[in-house]
C-alpha cells in the first residue's frame, strides 16, 4: 500500500517534470522549425506538411544587413566587457580587499545602478549624444553600456575576490611584491573562475540590450537586437527570417550554458564579504 | 588585516578609475535626468526656461500614468508569482524528486540564454493564432484558443508567460545552489521520526530555502519593473493602453510624444523605487556580511 502511494506521488512529480519540460523547449524547437519553413507554407501546421522545409531564409538573412548588425553588436558587446573589466575588476578587488568605511555606500551604488531604470539614463545620454555627435557610433554605445556593465562587474569581482584567503595577500606583499603585482600574479589567478563568469555575464548583458541601441544607434552601428525588427513590417513579417536571426543571435550566448554554474550564480546573486 | 592596511593608498589607486568612470557613465546622466524632470524640455519644441515641480504635478493627475502604475505592478507580481513558483518547483524536482534526470538542468538553463527580443519574438509567434502551432494542434480537438493578444488580460498575461520562460531558469539556477547548501542532516532526522516526503519539504526544506527565495523573488521584482523588449515587441503597450506599464509609458512621453522633461519626471519616479529597494538589499547584505 505504501508503496503504491508513494508511486503515485512519484509519477505526479515525474509528470510535473515532464510538462515543464515541453513548456522550456516548445519555444525553441519551433524557432528552429519556423527558420527552415517557406514563406508558402507558413501558415499550415508543421504536422500537415513536415517535409516542405527550405534553406531560404539563410540566403535572406546572409543578403540582409543583420550580418553587418551581428558585427556591431560583436564590437560593442565586446568592447564594453574589456572595457569595464579593466576599470571594474580591480575596482573590486580594493573593494573586497582594502580597508574603507565608504562600503556600505559603494554597495548600495551599485545595487542601485543595477536597478535602476535605464530610461532614466538614456534620457540624458539621448540629449547630450545629439549635441556632441556621438549618436550612431561604437564608442558611443560602448560608453553607454557601461551604465550597464560596469556596476555588475565590479560588484561581482567584488563577491569572487572576497574569497581569496587574506593570507595569500599578506604573504606575497610581505615577501616585497608590491600591490599591483600581488593582485596580477596572485588574486586574480586565485579568482579566475569567477572573473571569467563575470566577463562572459557583462558581455551577455550588453549583447542582449534592446533598449540602449534603440535609441542611439541608427543605421552605422545598428546592433542586431534591433536590426531584427527590419524583418517585421507592416505589410509582411518575415517569420522564416526572424526565427533563424534569432537563433543566430542567441547562438554566442551558448557558452553560457556550459559556465552556467555555481559562479554564474554567484555573481549575479551573490553576497559580498569581507 | 595588518600589512594590508599599509597599501591603502594602493588600494584607493586602483579604486579610482571606476570612480571616475561610475561618475561620468552614470551620475552625471542621473543629475541630467533629475535636472530634465524639473524643467519643462521638449524634443521640438525646445525648452521654455521653466522650473519648478509641475512634472510631477502633472503624474497626479495623469490617468495614463496612474494606469501605468498598475500594469507595471500586475506584471511584476504575476511575473515574480509564476517566475519563483516554477523555478522553486524545476529545482526541487531535479534535486528531490527525480535525481536521475539531473541531465534535464541542461534542458532547463536554456531559456537563460535567450536575449530578450529573441524571446519577445518568438513568443509572439506563438501567440499569433494564424500562425501558432499550439492554436493549430488545439483545432485538431475542435478547440479554439482565444487571441491573448487582442484582449486587455490576455495581452498582460501573454507577457507574464513570455517572462516566465525567460526568467524561471534564474530562480532555478539560485534555489539548486541553495538546496545544495542545505545540510541533508534535518531533513533526514525529520524522516527517521517519522516525517512524510510532504511534511520534510513544507516543514523543514522550504523554512530553510526561505532566505534564497526572498531574495531571488526582490531581483526578479526589479527586474519585471524594467520590462522593455517584451512590451515593445509583443503588445507595443496594446491593446489600447492596456499593457503600457510605467517603464515603457516614460519612452512614449519621451521618445513619441517628445516630452523630455515629462519622461525624465517619470523616471526620476522609478529611480526613487530602485533607490530604496537597494537601499534595503545593501542593509541586509552588509548585516549578512557583518554577522
Amino acid at each position: 500500500m505504501r508503496k503504491n502511494g508513494f508511486d503515485l506521488k512519484q509519477n505526479a512529480g515525474r509528470a510535473m517534470m515532464l510538462g515543464f519540460a515541453i513548456f522550456t523547449l516548445l519555444p525553441i524547437v519551433w524557432a528552429i522549425i519556423l527558420s527552415f519553413r517557406p514563406a508558402s507554407h507558413l501558415f499550415e501546421p508543421i504536422w500537415s506538411s513536415p517535409t516542405v522545409l527550405t534553406w531560404d531564409n539563410f540566403g535572406t538573412l546572409a543578403r540582409s544587413d543583420f550580418p553587418f548588425a551581428l558585427l556591431n553588436s560583436l564590437v560593442t558587446a565586446g568592447g564594453a566587457t574589456i572595457l569595464a573589466m579593466l576599470i571594474g575588476v580591480p575596482a573590486g578587488f580594493a573593494l573586497a580587499k582594502g580597508r574603507s568605511h565608504r562600503k556600505f555606500i559603494a554597495s548600495w551604488m551599485l545595487l542601485l545602478l543595477r536597478m535602476a531604470p535605464p530610461v532614466g539614463f538614456v534620457i540624458p545620454l539621448f540629449l547630450l549624444y545629439l549635441n556632441i555627435g556621438l549618436i550612431d557610433t561604437w564608442f558611443g554605445l560602448i560608453a553607454a553600456y557601461m551604465v550597464l556593465t560596469l556596476p555588475l562587474v565590479v560588484w561581482s569581482s567584488w563577491t569572487s575576490m572576497a574569497q581569496v584567503p587574506n593570507e595569500l595577500i599578506e604573504a606575497s606583499l610581505l615577501d616585497g611584491a608590491t600591490l599591483f603585482q600581488t593582485f596580477w600574479k596572485i588574486v586574480l589567478p586565485a579568482a579566475r573562475p569567477g572573473v571569467v563568469a563575470t566577463a562572459v555575464l557583462a558581455f551577455l548583458i550588453a549583447w542582449n540590450d534592446f533598449f540602449f541601441a534603440l535609441i542611439i544607434t541608427r543605421s552605422d552601428t545598428v546592433t542586431a537586437p534591433v536590426a531584427i525588427m527590419n524583418f517585421v513590417s507592416y505589410a509582411t513579417v518575415d517569420w522564416g527570417s526572424i526565427a533563424l536571426a534569432s537563433i543566430a543571435l542567441t547562438l554566442p550566448t551558448v557558452p553560457v550554458i556550459i559556465f552556467a554554474n555555481k559562479y554564474i550564480v554567484q555573481s549575479l546573486g551573490g553576497a559580498v564579504k569581507g | 588585516m595588518g600589512v594590508q592596511t599599509l597599501f591603502q593608498r594602493g588600494y584607493n589607486r586602483m579604486l579610482l578609475p571606476a570612480v571616475v568612470a561610475v561618475g561620468v557613465f552614470a551620475i552625471l546622466p542621473l543629475v541630467g535626468m533629475i535636472g530634465l524632470a524639473f524643467t519643462d524640455f521638449h524634443l521640438i519644441k525646445g525648452w521654455r526656461g521653466e522650473w519648478g515641480l509641475h512634472n510631477f504635478m502633472r503624474m497626479t493627475q495623469d490617468r495614463r500614468f496612474l494606469a501605468s502604475i498598475n500594469v507595471m505592478l500586475f506584471l511584476s507580481v504575476f511575473g515574480v508569482l509564476f517566475q519563483v513558483t516554477m523555478g522553486t518547483l524545476v529545482a526541487v524536482g531535479l534535486e528531490k524528486i527525480v535525481p536521475k534526470w539531473r541531465f534535464m538542468r541542461g534542458i532547463f538553463v536554456v531559456p537563460f540564454v535567450v536575449p530578450a527580443v529573441a524571446v519577445a519574438l518568438i513568443w509572439l509567434s506563438l501567440f499569433t493564432p494564424t500562425l501558432s502551432p499550439i492554436n493549430a494542434f488545439f483545432d485538431i480537438f475542435g478547440i479554439t484558443v482565444p487571441a491573448f493578444l487582442t484582449s486587455e488580460y490576455g495581452a498582460i498575461f501573454a507577457i507574464v508567460i513570455a517572462d516566465t520562460w525567460a526568467s524561471f531558469p534564474f530562480v532555478m539556477l539560485l534555489i539548486l545552489a541553495a538546496l545544495q547548501g542545505i545540510s541533508s542532516d534535518l531533513e533526514e532526522a525529520a524522516s527517521i521520526d517519522g516525517a512524510t516526503k510532504m511534511q520534510v519539504f513544507w516543514r523543514i526544506t522550504l523554512p530553510l530555502l526561505k532566505p534564497a527565495l526572498l531574495m531571488v523573488a526582490l531581483f526578479r521584482f526589479i527586474e519585471t519593473l524594467k520590462h522593455f523588449p517584451l512590451i515593445f515587441i509583443m503588445t507595443n503597450g496594446g491593446p489600447g493602453r492596456t499593457t503600457q506599464a510605467t517603464n515603457y509609458y516614460a519612452y512614449i512621453q519621451t521618445f513619441q510624444s517628445s516630452k523630455v522633461s515629462y519622461g525624465a519626471a517619470i523616471a526620476v519616479f522609478l529611480f526613487a523605487i530602485a533607490a530604496v529597494i537597494s537601499f534595503y538589499v545593501a542593509r541586509a547584505n552588509a548585516r549578512i556580511t557583518d554577522a
